[in-house]
């Protein structure tokens, strides 16, 4: 019987994918905790807080996913610790940078997406990794995991410029979940954060479960 | 030199002269049993080409005669092609013999014809199953020429899970709506642990009369009526 | 001749595996869309080699008959060789019965013309597209040794996960909450294909430069070319 192995970071499955609206942001990913083709949870979240307006997603192998987003964790509590400060999101496009170029020869193997708004001056910002930290800010969408083809597919055309934050949850929503569903290793869930200066809205949706 | 057991995908290379494999195989839970009302067939509907879902609306029952019909797991264009072949060969059977081909023989004949092909790399893990004078019949066939009669079989990446929920609920007196819910239940649950099965589950009932599509759901729909249903128990 | 020279010679070396590699992908995308009364079906018009590009304008859809066509991707090589032999098949067929094959028959024999090369495939994504016996549209989707669906939108090649999520949501009205799927006019279809083409001609190096859309109705099959990113 032949067995398919893939690369380790398709191991668990996963996606994420993060957009830019106006005054806004959001980042979205699965639910799905899976070895290869099994499904082991459904309520795993691969999307942490990182600041009040400061998301960052950590598809991939999830072993790294938990020890990256505890790492990001103990360094960005420091930072604030030490500089009496929040995280900008570009302070922590830096610290990730860092983080993952530390282990050049031996990397994570997750490939990180951030979304946040700029705390001083309401910008909204998202960034996306390789999984050794080079980073790319484009401004209208980043996208990361299994189901990355199929996401930049969904999202090259339902995008638009300017999207307002009901908007852009219905964009990154249908983007999202179409491009999973044509996925065999990710899905099963999933979880929206809307980022607006004031107010995060956090919302799962109802997926297909298989 | 080409050499019988050569898979094409030997052959092919990416841009970094890695070799990729052609995968037209795909995951599937496909389940069968015999009990008191006849036989029982369910199979989901996903086609999967490595982690890409190809489709999700494959019709994994192939009717054979109006009593007889195959399954399909492994090769998809395997098993379609060999089960029309198997299907004319079963009508030319009827025509010359004057009576319907036993699941015996039906399933005998499929066996031989992949037997010949045995080392070339055909990919069929099929079950055929009908209904003919010895009653209710089920055989499991695959392409190294096995062959083998039995009450149950399940086949497939999602046949593990599939197995567990009709081991747990199986009795031979089940009434017919029982064994429906009861194989239904079984495929639902391989789907929503196996990413490469899915989609549709279809169940289909052979009786003396021949075959019949019980159902055919959306495992979604049938995960929140399950779902429902579990409330509705625990709230009691 | 001396030990020195065979230790350089060709004979002296190590024993060497050498690879022979029959297939190439010289990507390239096809879109179909079918209707009541018509089908649509559109390939880009770019052919590659690896990074290379081999020509900026062929069509990867091919007339069958009157009203079916084929769309092929994949090693270019076989695309030719397989049509070559469609089409031989179905003279003989049309001088020995004086009709034209009818839509779904070809797509049966399309089917057995791929698994015959089961064990030496034609490395190609198909689609026959065409009106079946009742004037309405039909896809036919392949895999390269011959499993068949037949479906009412599909899209194949290069670019299949970039294109396929979004028709499942634009034209099966996945995910869409109490949305029923919307009739399919001309109008919808060719947005749809030219959006999708588009989308997949930005994220794709294997999808550019134009696209072909051809619709088939019972009055023929009108050709349209738009064009794509080039670079």
């Amino acid at each position: 019987k032949i067995t398919y192995f893939q690369s380790i970071l398709s191991y668990n499955g996963g996606c994420v994918v993060a957009m830019k609206g106006k005054n806004c942001v959001a980042i979205a990913s699965d639910l799905r905790f899976g070895v290869q083709l099994q499904t082991i949870a459904t309520d795993f979240e691969r999307v942490f807080e990182v600041g009040p307006n400061l998301y960052i997603g950590l598809p991939g192998l999830v072993t790294d996913t938990q020890t990256v987003a505890q790492k990001l964790q103990y360094r960005t509590k420091m930072y604030e610790m030490r500089e009496g400060r929040q995280v900008r999101p570009q302070t922590l496009m830096a610290m990730v940078q860092n983080l993952l170029y530390e282990r050049r020869f031996g990397p994570y193997f997750v490939e990180p997406v951030i979304a946040g708004i700029d705390p001083s001056t309401n910008e909204p910002f998202i960034c996306a990794f390789d999984l050794i930290g080079c980073a790319s800010t484009p401004g209208d969408f980043c996208v990361a995991g299994t189901c990355e083809e199929n996401l930049f597919g969904m999202c090259e055309t339902l995008w638009r410029e300017d999207l307002e934050p009901e908007d852009l949850f219905e964009v990154i929503s249908q983007s999202l979940v179409n491009a999973f569903d044509r996925d065999a290793s990710s899905g099963w869930g999933a979880v929206v954060h809307i980022i607006e200066p004031h107010q995060v809205t956090t919302r799962r949706l109802k997926c297909r479960q298989d | 030199m080409f050499q019988a057991n050569t898979q094409i995908g030997d052959y092919l290379v990416d841009e970094h002269g890695r070799k990729i494999k052609l995968h037209f195989d795909h995951g599937t839970t496909t389940l069968g049993f015999k009990f008191q009302g006849g036989t029982i067939l369910v199979a989901d509907s996903r086609a999967t080409s490595g982690q890409y879902i190809g489709s999700g609306n494959v019709r994994k029952i192939i009717p054979i005669t109006p009593s007889l019909l195959g399954t399909m797991a492994g090769g998809a264009a395997d098993c379609t092609y060999w089960e029309r072949v198997l299907a004319k060969q079963c009508k030319i059977y009827q025509l010359r013999n004057r009576v319907h081909i036993s699941v015996a023989a039906a399933s005998k004949l499929l066996a031989n014809m992949v037997y010949q092909y045995k080392g070339y790399g055909l990919s069929m893990g099929v079950m055929i199953a009908g209904y003919d004078k010895k009653g209710p019949g089920l055989y499991y066939v695959d392409n190294d020429g096995s062959r083998m009669p039995g009450n149950l079989f399940s086949i497939g990446s999602g046949s593990i899970y599939a197995y567990g929920v009709v081991d747990s609920g199986y009795r031979w007196d089940m009434t017919d709506e029982e064994a429906h819910d009861l194989g239904r239940r079984a495929v639902y649950h391989a789907t929503h642990r196996d990413g490469a099965s899915g989609g549709i589950v279809r169940v289909y009932h052979i009786k003396e009369d021949g075959w019949t599509i019980i159902s055919e759901d959306d495992c979604t729909d049938l995960h929140w009526r399950y779902q429902d249903e579990k409330m509705a128990s625990s709230s009691q | 001749m001396s030990a020195e020279m065979l230790a350089m010679s060709e004979y002296g070396r190590d024993p060497r595996k050498h690879h022979f590699s029959p297939y190439a992908d010289n990507g390239g995308t096809t879109i179909a869309i079918a209707g009541d009364d018509f089908v649509m079906v559109g390939s880009d018009t770019r052919l590659t080699n690896y990074s290379g590009i081999l020509s900026r304008n062929q069509t990867k859809v091919f007339p069958l008959t009157e009203k079916t066509m084929i769309a092929s991707t994949g090693c270019w090589a076989d695309v030719l060789s397989l049509y070559k032999d469609l089409q031989a098949k179905l003279t003989l067929y049309s001088q020995e019965h004086h009709d034209e094959m009818s839509t779904p028959a070809i797509a049966q024999l399309v089917s057995t013309v791929l698994y015959w090369r089961r064990f030496f495939p034609y490395y190609v994504s198909n689609m026959v597209i065409g009106l079946d016996e009742d004037g309405s549209g039909v896809v036919y989707h392949y895999d390269p040794v011959g499993h068949m669906e037949k479906l009412r939108f599909s899209s194949a090649g290069a670019s299949v996960a970039q294109i396929q999520p979004l028709l499942d949501n634009q034209l099966g009205a996945l995910n869409m909450k109490d949305a029923v799927p919307p009739k399919v006019t001309k109008a919808l279809a060719h947005q749809l294909m030219h959006d999708a083409f588009i989308s997949a001609a930005e994220r794709d190096v294997k999808t550019g430069d134009s696209c072909i859309i051809y619709t088939v109705t019972k009055d023929g099959v009108a050709e349209e070319q738009v064009k794509l990113r080039r670079d």
